[in-house]
């Protein structure tokens, strides 16, 4: 009963720094709706009408992001009214999570293409959202205590837990650092990239005028060219006094987004397209909320056994770095190839824009796996208050 | 021209270390600036060495700056681009570095921009300012005079004032005007003489001490132990100063006396000291330079060996027949100093007889009275007392013939006779309204000028320390309280207790005061003539009433306290607290309670509670409540008030304490209509006045209203906060404890949000857990540790 799902086109914006970088002034909508209508446009024209569904992930899905999201970048992206949309939340994976949906919908034949993929301004939502409150009696439950904890936090108990030192951190990071830079500089990041058109309006009080430039932004903003093992190792821990995990060898607050195109055997011939990857599965999975981080251990193992396919087979991982103990306390059980995992950097060196990161991780594995001819490349992301998620996706 | 001096914009020019300091004082008092320097023409940003400026004042400590935001107040500019704007400007201060060429070839350029009527002043602290006023068209030097400010100038409380024979003469009144009320300062006018009075006398002083510390052999440590606080002045100081001011900068204004005062009988002296000399050449410049006569290493502080040049551990005090003789009157004092064998007494006799020896040979050229050399020395250097109050309380002849004594035997720095009048018989300089003047060969009385009407209790010289002034009519007193008038339509209610705390006895006291007010006056004003405004509650008073009597003793000394504070929320008459220096704890309280603050810029203020293991229990935690509840009802949604509730909260659980009264507006203490005072000793009028006028303004007090609670959902962003600051390692278990009492009683308890409760609910929620507090050892550990060492202990 099950249909193959192949994945026809991905694109993703340029990633900028929040909350005072080069997206600051552009909403969430408008930047994935330039995403969607980018990678359309980069395709052969057909029906768009065709398209089932749009499904976007978000994790902080209130003010500029609230109402339903997806539905309106469907109808800003120029789409046909019979396009539909609905936006998830699954933190960090929602992104991921959107595919999974997508993925799902098509492999039980209810629909033939669907647009997925995630979006997020922290610029212009922050982390936690605008009012948004936990149940302050489920807070003095031992359980509801740990959902209070900021992510860092839970990063710093990994780093003790799995004992990671801080050298070890600000070394990955700057390994992050190094592979992304080196990864632009030879343009890799081009073909997976929308360049998005921003418009700008400067106030200028001295004369009272007002005026709108218009720029194109292109490249990811975040990576550091003037990161130096010994600039990370003088910041300062921000999550606990006596700590280890910095703003260093943390993922920055970021803005950005992510689309994919996913279809049907039956749409590809219909439409004559060409898919760039075939998606294997997914696995989705709870950790204890204290050390959330740990989430891809959990996840990654049981999809690779229902698939059977061995860890030594995957020619790319993509394991989103949201800190650097993070990684390294995952590695420590997972044992990835070095050099398979995240060959261009990753959240560190990249940004996180957290609801998009899902999405902009697949985007970037399955062209990274077109041009080093891989066939197996896995994205697994760890998530807020506890939860690991994997995806497992084939070069076709 | 108008009758008043307007001054809408003050520009600064020179953007280093007392320009940039200047305009940041002019700015935090709503005064906004101009700050010019040079253009950078190498630099996209030609403004780069006023913005650099600026943003260096973000570094600066303790900073010059009253809050986060007042440097938008300044506007950088450069000569090149931006000279034209001078012509906005009222009032301009040269600030740039000491040389004539520089300032000749600035004021060139910067004239012809000039507005007709603009104030040009300079704060040079070396040229002369007739030297300079002849650099300027001659119709601009009327408008023209010194202003010295010293640094650094938010912290400093003097300024010269320096009058050329051109300077129009009621300008310099209107400026001193401006610079008391507007600017906070205290203002010396100084003759047009090398390094004008305080830095003549005060720089003088300090060679004379570093040359007798030579003969005398004196450890560099030894001599600070002396000249510091325990001779009155500040606790930096000989040394120590010297080197945070700058070894290069204090001899670049030695070096002003030796060039400019060929005649003067201690000129021999005005060189660099062979120590200082080597030091310099070495690179060693002080402070900032990392070492001088002094070097940090790690935490320890080293002081220099002169004989090795080496650093040797330092921290050694003088010997205890020096510390008997300095804990005795001056007159005492120098006596017992004069006659010792001991060289560290010896040396505190030198010290001043070559101070008074210098201040008499040179009152007449540099000072009209006595009186402003000693201010200027108060003022400038921080000195508790000047040269000339010190010989007079020593007794004047007594010590004039000592000191014609070491004259005579050549002991002394200079062998130049005193001057005749100190002979004529007289007892001093100083009489209680009056002071001596050389050059016009009588006595002078205070300023005349209106400005000083403003102050009820002017400084003077020579207080009468036995007998201190007291102001006004008493209306009744208590152990712990005056309540008196000055004009018998408001009262003034002044804390007797030690640092002003509240004791039982005060809040009776102050609630008496207030049922006073309310049937005999039509205001009442909460004022103390000295710092702070209060320390908070009796916490000793606390832990005996708790000891002895439990809960229940405590639960009532509770209930006194919000019940003296909602007095003064309700009472039928205006309330107004005067305050300068810390409100703290109940003193905060206080603060939150009357219907207006008037308050010094040198104000911090703080709700400090958690530091003792309690949190405010007099209302403090209810108003924060009651305001989170009128903001949502201002904003539609109680909800809306969450962010401020965490503001609160913050404020709260970390103790924070204004750095200035601009913070207490910024952290929601002070509201709109209050009002920021420069000038402390100004506060008492200002108070007097914002009473009367909320008393003539058909002031009647607010009405006991409800508010809707920040509830559950307040409870549960503040709970979140204390589980993240725990696990950072910021908060303790106990403080966890304490937190979640505050959260409680700010968000009103464990209801609903948006629930309609009123303060009556709050207070009761504060008393209760108040007393539940203080059941915890950890919390009495915490109290006694404050008041056995003074330091908070974390637990």
């Amino acid at each position: 009963m099950k249909n193959d799902v192949y994945i026809v086109a991905a694109k993703r914006s340029p990633v900028g720094r929040a909350p005072k970088g080069q997206f600051s002034a552009i909403r969430a909508d408008d930047i994935i709706s330039q995403v969607t209508k980018g990678l359309l446009s980069n395709l052969p024209h057909f029906d768009y009408s065709t398209i089932n569904d749009l499904i976007l992930g978000c994790a902080m899905p209130e003010g500029e992001q609230g109402l339903n999201l997806a539905r309106i970048v469907s109808l800003m992206s120029n789409l046909p009214t019979t396009v539909a949309g609905m936006t998830l939340n699954r933190f960090c994976a929602s992104g991921l999570t959107a595919i999974e949906l997508a993925y799902q919908k098509i492999a039980i034949g209810s629909a033939q293409l669907v647009l997925a993929g995630g979006v997020e301004s922290m610029s212009r939502v922050p982390m936690g959202g605008f009012r948004s409150t936990l149940n302050p009696d489920f807070l003095l439950d031992p359980t509801g205590k740990t959902l209070a904890l900021g992510m860092g936090q839970t990063a710093e108990n990994l780093a003790k837990q799995w004992q990671i030192s801080r050298e070890e951190q600000d070394q990955y990071a700057l390994t992050s650092h190094h592979r992304a830079l080196s990864a632009q500089q030879l343009g890799y990041f081009k073909e997976e990239i929308i360049p998005i058109s921003a418009h700008q309006n400067k106030l200028n009080l001295s004369n009272l005028t007002l005026s709108n430039d218009s720029v194109v932004i292109t490249n990811d903003e975040c990576p550091r060219t003037d990161s130096t093992y010994e600039s990370l190792s003088r910041l300062k821990p921000v999550f606990d006094v006596k700590g280890t995990v910095t703003a260093g060898n943390s993922s920055p607050l970021s803005d950005g987004a992510a689309m994919l195109l996913l279809a049907s055997e039956t749409a590809l011939h219909d439409h004559n397209m060409t898919p760039l990857a075939r998606i294997i599965g997914f696995h989705t999975t709870g950790v204890p909320p204290h050390i959330m981080g740990i989430g891809p251990v959990e996840a990654v193992p049981p999809l690779l056994h229902r698939h059977g396919i061995n860890r030594n087979e995957l020619d790319w991982i993509e394991l989103n770095e949201a800190f650097a103990a993070q990684v390294l306390a995952v590695q420590k059980t997972c044992q990835f190839d070095p050099d398979k995992l995240n060959p261009q950097g990753s959240a560190i060196a990249l940004g996180h824009p957290l609801g998009a990161t899902g999405a902009i991780r697949a985007t970037t594995l399955i062209h990274g796996l077109k041009r080093i001819k891989g066939r197996y490349g896995l994205v697994t992301l760890c998530v807020g208050m506890g939860q690991g998620i994997a995806a497992l996706f084939e070069r076709v | 021209m108008s009758k008043n001096l307007i001054i809408k914009r003050v520009a600064v020019l020179g953007a280093g270390v007392m320009g940039a300091q200047i305009a940041a004082q002019c700015s935090n008092l709503n005064i906004p600036v101009y700050l010019f320097d040079l253009a950078n023409s190498k630099s996209n940003n030609k403004n780069d060495i006023t913005t650099n400026a600026i943003e260096h004042l973000k570094k600066i400590k303790p900073t010059p700056l009253g809050d986060s935001t007042v440097t938008q107040y300044i506007t950088p500019m450069n000569y090149e681009d931006h000279v034209h704007h001078l012509q906005d400007c009222d009032l301009v201060i040269e600030a740039i570095g000491e040389k004539l060429e520089w300032k000749q070839s600035l004021y060139t350029t910067i004239v012809p921009h000039l507005a007709q009527h603009a104030i040009l002043a300079s704060n040079t602290s070396g040229l002369s300012l007739t030297t300079l006023a002849n650099q300027l068209p001659i119709e601009r030097r009327a408008r023209f005079c010194g202003i010295h400010f010293f640094n650094p100038p938010r912290y400093m409380d003097l300024v010269e004032l320096i009058a050329t024979e051109m300077t129009d003469s009621a300008l310099l009144d209107e400026l001193e005007t401006f610079i008391t009320t507007y600017l906070g300062k205290s203002v010396v006018r100084a003759k047009d003489t090398p390094n004008f009075i305080a830095n003549r006398v005060g720089v003088a002083n300090m060679l004379f001490t570093l040359i007798e510390a030579k003969k005398y052999q004196l450890a560099i440590d030894i001599v600070d132990d002396i000249t510091g606080k325990k001779l009155g002045r500040a606790s930096s100081a000989t040394f120590r100063t010297a080197d945070v001011v700058g070894l290069d900068t204090l001899m670049h204004v030695v070096k002003t006396l030796q060039d400019y005062l060929p005649n003067d009988s201690f000129h021999s002296h005005y060189a660099t000291p062979d120590l200082v000399e080597k030091l310099i050449s070495k690179g060693a410049l002080g402070a900032k330079s990392g070492e001088g006569f002094y070097k940090k290493e790690g935490k320890a502080i080293l002081k220099l060996d002169p004989s090795t040049m080496n650093y040797i551990s330092s921290g050694d005090k003088a010997n205890d027949n020096v510390q008997q003789i300095l804990q005795l009157s001056w007159a005492e004092r120098l006596q017992a100093a004069k006659y010792s064998n001991d060289p560290q007494a010896q040396f505190i006799w030198a010290i001043y007889r070559d101070l008074f020896h210098y201040c008499a040979i040179h009152l007449k050229d540099i000072a009209d009275t006595a009186r402003d050399i000693d201010f200027a020395l108060r003022w400038g250097f921080g000195w508790k007392e000047g040269p000339f109050e010190i010989w007079q309380q020593a007794g004047w002849q007594t010590i004039a013939h000592l000191i014609k004594d070491d004259i005579d035997s050549g002991i002394a720095l200079s062998n130049e006779p005193l001057p005749d009048w100190v002979f004529d018989g007289r007892e001093g300089v100083h009489k209680d309204y009056e002071s001596w003047s050389e050059n016009q060969q009588r006595y002078i009385p205070y300023s005349q000028l209106a400005v000083y009407q403003r102050q009820y209790l002017p400084e003077k010289v020579l207080p009468n320390k036995d007998d201190p002034i007291q102001l006004g009519t008493t209306v009744f007193e208590t152990d712990e309280l005056r309540a008196w008038t000055i004009d018998h339509d408001i009262l003034i209610a002044t804390l007797k207790t030690k640092m002003h705390t509240f004791n039982t006895g005060a809040l009776e006291s102050l609630d008496k005061a207030i049922t006073e007010a309310e049937q005999n006056f039509s205001g009442l004003v909460i004022w103390s003539p000295e710092t702070p405004f209060s320390a908070g509650g009796d916490l000793k008073g606390f832990l005996d009433v708790f000891s002895s009597q439990g809960s229940e003793g405590l639960m009532r000394e509770e209930k006194i306290f919000q019940k003296t504070m909602q007095h003064l929320r309700y009472s039928t008459i205006p309330t107004v607290a005067a305050v300068a220096g810390y409100a703290l704890g109940g003193g905060c309280e206080t603060f939150l309670h009357v219907d207006r603050r008037v308050v010094h810029f040198e104000t911090n203020v703080g709700l400090v509670e958690v530091k003792v293991g309690l949190l405010p229990g007099a209302g403090g935690l209810t108003t924060l409540a009651r305001l989170c509840g009128e903001k949502a009802q201002q904003l539609g949604n109680p909800r809306e008030s969450l962010p401020l509730l965490q503001q609160f909260y913050k404020q709260v659980m970390l103790s924070q304490v204004t750095n200035s009264a601009r913070e207490a507006w910024q952290m929601g203490y002070c509201q709109s209509g209050d009002v920021l005072v420069p000038n402390s000793k100004e506060l008492l009028f200002v108070a007097i006045n914002n009473a009367k006028t909320l008393a003539t303004s058909c002031y009647r007090p607010p009405i006991k209203s409800t508010f809707p609670a920040m509830g559950k959902d307040g409870l549960a962003v503040l709970r979140q906060l204390i589980i993240q600051w725990q696990q950072a390692g910021m908060m303790s278990e106990h403080d966890a404890i304490i937190g979640e009492a505050i959260a409680q009683v700010m968000c009103g308890g464990e209801v609903d949000t948006g629930t309609t409760i009123n303060e009556d609910w709050c207070l009761q929620l504060e008393r209760e857990h108040f007393v539940s507090l203080m059941g915890y050892e950890k919390t009495r550990d915490r109290i006694k540790a404050i008041l056995e060492t003074g330091k908070p202990l974390k637990n």
